[in-house]
């Protein structure tokens, strides 16, 4: 996987755009996005298991268990997910930092950048998983965190795939993915068509506080 | 048999293959703790060995990979049972089996969290966390540690495995094709830190086969000249179904090629089989092991860049108290920022190297030399010289610096030499030998050149190897004693010349007392790199300085076509990027620089004022008023938050002129009231309070900043010693929000009067409330209005 730029219209967006931008504003990007397309390392590591839907969802021949109402109304339909965890790495972590105590403006452009490069890769990550499963159906990536399924997931979740060894990625004790810019998702498959699912606000931490919702927008 | 004798033998030592592979084909899930079955199935482990060791293995390695107190927290067992359990099973396998002489290797794997800066684990965390391991694999033949991706958590293992044990030490990472780790470690990097600190044999496993690690093999056996190990995966997993794509005899073919650069050990990982051993074991018994002896250069590392001293480099030597006011003032201040500040621009003006010194009377030393190591390593990847007259600093350094230090520095004296020596040769550092002893400065080039040669000798007995050895023949001062410039110049060429070393000089010194300093300074600079000098100790953001050197390396041939030459002077060289350059004609004034966010042209308005108005009118006058309106302005939607940032970044440069004017005259600065800033234990997402911490230092208070991840009581303790009266706390995720609520809490116990603000993302003012904070900020600029109302000022 590689990125060949960053989607800086929601980079922008993620900082509160508000107005035209300003040509300081737009060297600043470049200037972020140029250091970041170097830093960046992009990788993937997936897995497809069977789910079992009982009381939990099982993910079969593992030990991971997904609980909550979130996540079996996401999967409901599914005979199948995939599991997957994608990182920009460690270098975008080391670039942060320097900016940070070097020029806290670039900091927040690149931190907003990156933000907006972990999802791009997330797409990419989805369309390579979904060219490998041509003919199924599949449902909007899920990550740990949303809605009532738990984040403590997390450590299971990189273990069922090995994705320290493979992608170098890890959780803290406090759930955190390090590297920074990371995601872990999961994606329903079905083999028969499924009913659409709305993205919304619904499943979201912090829909009372949300600045895009409070002006009737929304972030992804 | 020991691993020495096996060394001894002259030939190739083969590995075993894959465990993950071995267990999963038993049964073993992903997700499973596979070091739990040491215990539950011990003959399936005993079965597993004794195939490895019939396939040809002379070395096992037991079921331990991920034996460590992080990782079996969840099955329950202890660290202790589960090593001993995987040694003995991999002992009885070899008793059981055709070959007894097969040696077993505690095999230790990387922790499963990452360390700081980039994750949370602190060093001497992992140090503990390594000891336990190795204390309990005692029983073991040797120590590997394999699949490591991270130089620095490597270190820590060594070191432990060091210090606990006798036991030989392999050591090998896991490489991407771009030839970094996933922590971006470099080869040359990772042989010169290992063979520093003195293990026995270093190589690269697991994440390519072996085709793609072709060329990483060959830059490795490039750097070094231990035994290099080869165990690479059974070429590359398919993602969907896991299922490797190179056979045992194409995995044979391909390792064959690898063999004449001189790779000793071999192995597979990740997706091999005994029937993989085997094949190697019979393509390596057509070959015979020869040894290439390799000429490793003079180099000094940081994890991700390795500087080579084949040519002149710039050690910038700005991180540095002496004679420097608002140095001391931050050192004072425990102000890490500036340090950082200074590291950074540093490197941008062309340093390769940083001197990094934090004596001064009145802190511990030591203690802020490991804060300044840890953190300048963090936003650099130049190579530090640590640098102190104290054993006990330098040794605090050397222990958490991350790759191959510069140790400045050891001396002519007995007592310097005994005391310093021992460390560069533990740490696997170079060292500067400066050219003095007991009785001083030599006032002639054969005084200087003996104690130089007494140095080289002392070290070379210590085993210190003579590239590793860089001398310093002293400037002194031409104002105070003329004749000693071409002595210097002398002692440095015959240093070069007749030792074979590399040489250091600390050039600013020689124009002391004297009018235009840079033009003597930078004369004697170029005369000195004419007579050899490598390393020049200088001022990098001096243009002349740098431009010297630059200039030398274009003519003395070392910058082909003048490449590196022309990238630094030719061409846009004013590509200020991010800085909005303002109409000519334009007249500028400091709240125009503040409100577009010309960050220069603010600290070039702020001198000129201060010729003419006394400091805190410029503060009260015009910087606050102008902060307030950016601040109006976002508050109304005008503008969003990089920009002001970007203004608050301009009012900083403007203050920092201020301080830096304050510190020169001896007048004290004026503080509005002391803020401490956390981001809760347990949270590294600190941008949100960085950015606070901007504003509020731009409106005159005092930021005691402790950072991320801070424990409860470091909060409590520092609003204690300290007498704060407002403590922000900041934390971005659900997770983390307990941490914030207990901190408050035990605030609240220690009954300080002191007002609680809180912020983060995912933080309402009701859960504010709820947790009991004072008040809730919801941006940066509210966190200054909250000051400004609890200081009422």
């Amino acid at each position: 996987m590689k990125l060949e730029k960053i989607n800086r219209d929601e980079a922008f967006r993620y900082m509160g755009q508000r107005g035209e931008l300003t040509e300081q504003l737009r060297g600043l990007a470049d200037e972020c996005e140029a250091r970041l397309l170097s830093a960046i390392s992009p990788k993937l590591v997936y897995a497809v298991f069977d789910i079992e839907h009982g009381e939990e969802i099982f993910v079969c021949g593992t030990p991971l268990k997904l609980a909550g109402e979130s996540i079996r109304g996401h999967l409901e339909g599914c005979g199948k997910c995939a599991l997957m965890a994608v990182t920009l790495g460690g270098g975008v972590d080391r670039v942060l930092r320097e900016l940070e105590s070097s020029a806290m403006e670039k900091a927040f452009v690149a931190d907003a950048l990156a933000s907006a490069a972990v999802e791009q890769v997330c797409d990419l990550a989805e369309e390579e998983i979904k060219a490998r499963l041509a003919g199924a159906h599949f449902t909007w990536r899920f990550s740990p965190g949303y809605g009532d399924l738990p984040l403590e997931i997390q450590r299971d979740f990189l273990d069922v795939l090995n994705a320290q060894k493979r992608i170098g990625l890890t959780v803290t004790d406090s759930l955190i993915l390090i590297p920074r810019k990371s995601v872990t998702a999961i994606i329903g498959i079905s083999e028969r068509e499924l009913t659409p699912k709305t993205r919304g606000c619904s499943t979201c931490l912090i829909r009372e506080k949300c600045e895009f919702r409070k002006r009737g927008e929304h972030c992804g | 048999m020991d691993f020495r004798n096996l060394l001894e033998k002259n030939d190739f030592i083969l590995l075993d293959g894959g465990m993950g592979t071995m267990l999963q084909a038993r049964g073993l899930k992903p997700g499973d703790t596979p070091e739990a079955l040491n215990l539950e199935s011990p003959q399936t482990l005993i079965d597993i060995h004794k195939e490895y060791i019939a396939a040809g293995a002379d070395i096992v390695y037991a079921n331990t990979f991920g034996a460590n107190r992080h990782k079996l927290e969840r099955c329950g067992y202890s660290v202790e049972r589960v090593v001993r359990a995987g040694i003995l099973n991999a002992k009885r396998a070899v008793a059981e089996s055709a070959n007894p002489n097969a040696l077993v290797a505690l095999d230790i794997g990387p922790i499963g969290q990452l360390l700081e800066p980039t994750g949370t684990l602190t060093f001497e965390e992992a140090y503990e966390i390594f000891k336990e391991e190795i204390t309990a694999g005692s029983e073991a033949d040797i120590i590997v540690f394999e699949t490591m991706t991270d130089l620095y958590e490597l270190k820590a293992a060594v070191l432990a495995a060091k210090e606990n044990s006798e036991l030989p030490i392999i050591c090998t990472m896991t490489f991407e094709e771009n030839m970094r780790t996933f922590t971006g470690c470099a080869i040359s990097s990772m042989a010169l830190t290992l063979e520093g600190l003195g293990v026995d044999a270093i190589g690269v496993n697991c994440s390519l086969g072996p085709a793609e690690l072709y060329p990483i093999a060959e830059e490795l056996c490039r750097w070094t000249n231990l035994p290099v190990v080869l165990k690479p995966n059974a070429g590359l997993p398919d993602p969907l179904t896991g299922e490797y794509n190179v056979d045992p005899k194409r995995f044979a073919e391909f390792v064959e090629k690898i063999v004449p650069l001189g790779v000793r050990f071999f192995g597979g990982c990740c997706g091999t089989n005994p029937d993989y051993i085997r094949e190697l074991r019979e393509m390596l018994s057509q070959h015979s092991y020869k040894k290439i002896t390799r000429e490793i250069p003079a180099a000094c590392c940081s994890a991700s860049r390795t500087v080579v001293i084949n040519r002149p480099r710039i050690i910038g030597e700005r991180i540095n108290p002496t004679g420097k006011k608002r140095f001391k003032e931050a050192l004072l201040a425990d102000d890490i920022d500036y340090i950082l500040g200074q590291a950074i621009e540093q490197t941008q003006g062309g340093a390769d190297i940083l001197d990094v010194n934090v004596g001064l009377p009145g802190i511990d030393e030591g203690a802020m030399m490991t804060r300044a190591v840890k953190a300048i390593q963090g936003v650099t990847d130049a190579p530090l010289q640590v640098d102190s007259t104290i054993p006990e600093v330098l040794e605090k350094a050397l222990r958490v610096y991350n790759g191959k230090a510069v140790v400045n520095s050891v001396n002519g004296e007995e007592k310097s030499l005994q005391t310093v020596l021992p460390l560069v040769k533990k740490y696997g550092a170079c060292v500067v030998g400066l050219c003095l002893d007991e009785d001083g400065i030599p006032k002639t080039v054969e005084g200087r050149f003996a104690i130089a040669k007494r140095i080289l000798d002392r070290a070379l007995a210590l085993g210190i190897p003579r590239e590793n050895v860089f001398i310093d023949c002293l400037t002194l001062t031409v104002s105070a004693e003329q004749s000693a410039a071409p002595v210097t110049l002398e002692a440095v060429r015959r240093v070069k010349t007749e030792l074979g070393l590399k040489t250091v000089l600390g050039v600013s010194n020689i124009s002391f007392g004297l009018p235009e300093r840079v033009i003597v300074t930078h004369n004697f600079l170029t005369m000195a790199l004419t007579n050899g000098l490598d390393l020049p100790i200088i001022n990098p953001n001096v243009p002349d300085m740098v431009g010297a050197v630059r200039a030398f390396n274009v003519l003395a041939g070392y910058d082909k076509n003048s490449l590196e030459y022309v990238a630094a002077y030719g061409g846009e060289n004013s590509s200020k990027v991010g800085q909005a350059k303002p109409a000519a004609h334009e007249e500028i004034t400091l709240e125009y620089a503040i409100a577009t966010g010309l960050k220069a042209e603010g600290a070039r308005l702020t001198e000129e004022m201060l010729k003419t108005s006394d400091p805190m009118t410029i503060i009260n006058g015009t910087l606050i008023p102008a902060l307030d309106k950016t601040g109006a302005d976002f508050e109304s939607g005008k503008i969003f938050l990089p920009q002001l940032i970007l203004s608050a970044g301009v009012a900083q440069s403007c203050f920092e002129v201020i301080k830096n004017h304050l510190a020169k005259s001896g007048e004290k600065s004026v503080s509005k009231g002391k803020i401490i800033l956390a981001t809760v234990k347990g949270d590294i997402h600190d941008i949100g309070k960085n950015i606070v911490k901007v504003l509020l230092e731009n409106y005159g208070y005092d930021v005691i900043d402790l950072g991320k991840d801070v424990p409860y009581e470091l909060v409590v303790n520092t609003a204690r010693e300290q007498n704060v009266k407002l403590v922000g706390l900041s934390a971005l995720m659900t997770t983390t929000l307990g941490s914030m609520e207990k901190t408050i809490a035990l605030l609240r116990e220690a009954d300080l009067d002191c007002k609680v603000m809180v912020g983060g993302a995912v933080l309402t003012p009701e859960y504010a409330k709820q947790i009991g904070a004072d008040f809730y900020a919801k941006d940066a600029k509210e966190s200054c209005d909250i000051a400004k109302s609890v200081f009422g000022n």
